[in-house]
């Protein structure tokens, strides 16, 4: 797997 | 600087919808593969650089790049007080 920018998503 | 879980907030896997999440008291936030690969790599010792160059050997990335999303993403859970950082 590449690496690729984390995204951090808080659910609601 | 050294990435710690408080208390309260661990890695969680749903089993029903098969995705990582970290979860603090009443709050979630969605982990996509990366940012479950960083939290997997916090173990209360490592510092941030060396969860750097660990991550950049296993996605042989430059450690420049992964430097700077790792510290930013870092950052940006101890701004929600999912993390604490500890010198």
């Amino acid at each position: 797997m590449a690496w690729t920018k984390p995204i951090i998503r808080e659910l609601e | 600087m050294t990435p710690v879980l408080p208390r309260g907030v661990r890695l969680h896997h749903d089993r029903v919808r098969d995705r990582w999440v970290l979860l603090a008291p009443e709050r979630v936030i969605d982990l996509d593969p990366i940012g479950h690969a960083i939290l997997s790599e916090i173990d209360g010792a490592s510092a941030v650089g060396e969860i750097t160059d660990r991550l950049a050997v296993k996605y042989d990335a430059p450690v420049e790049q992964i430097g700077g999303d790792v510290r930013e993403y870092l950052a940006g859970l101890a701004d929600r007080r999912f993390l604490d950082m500890v010198p």
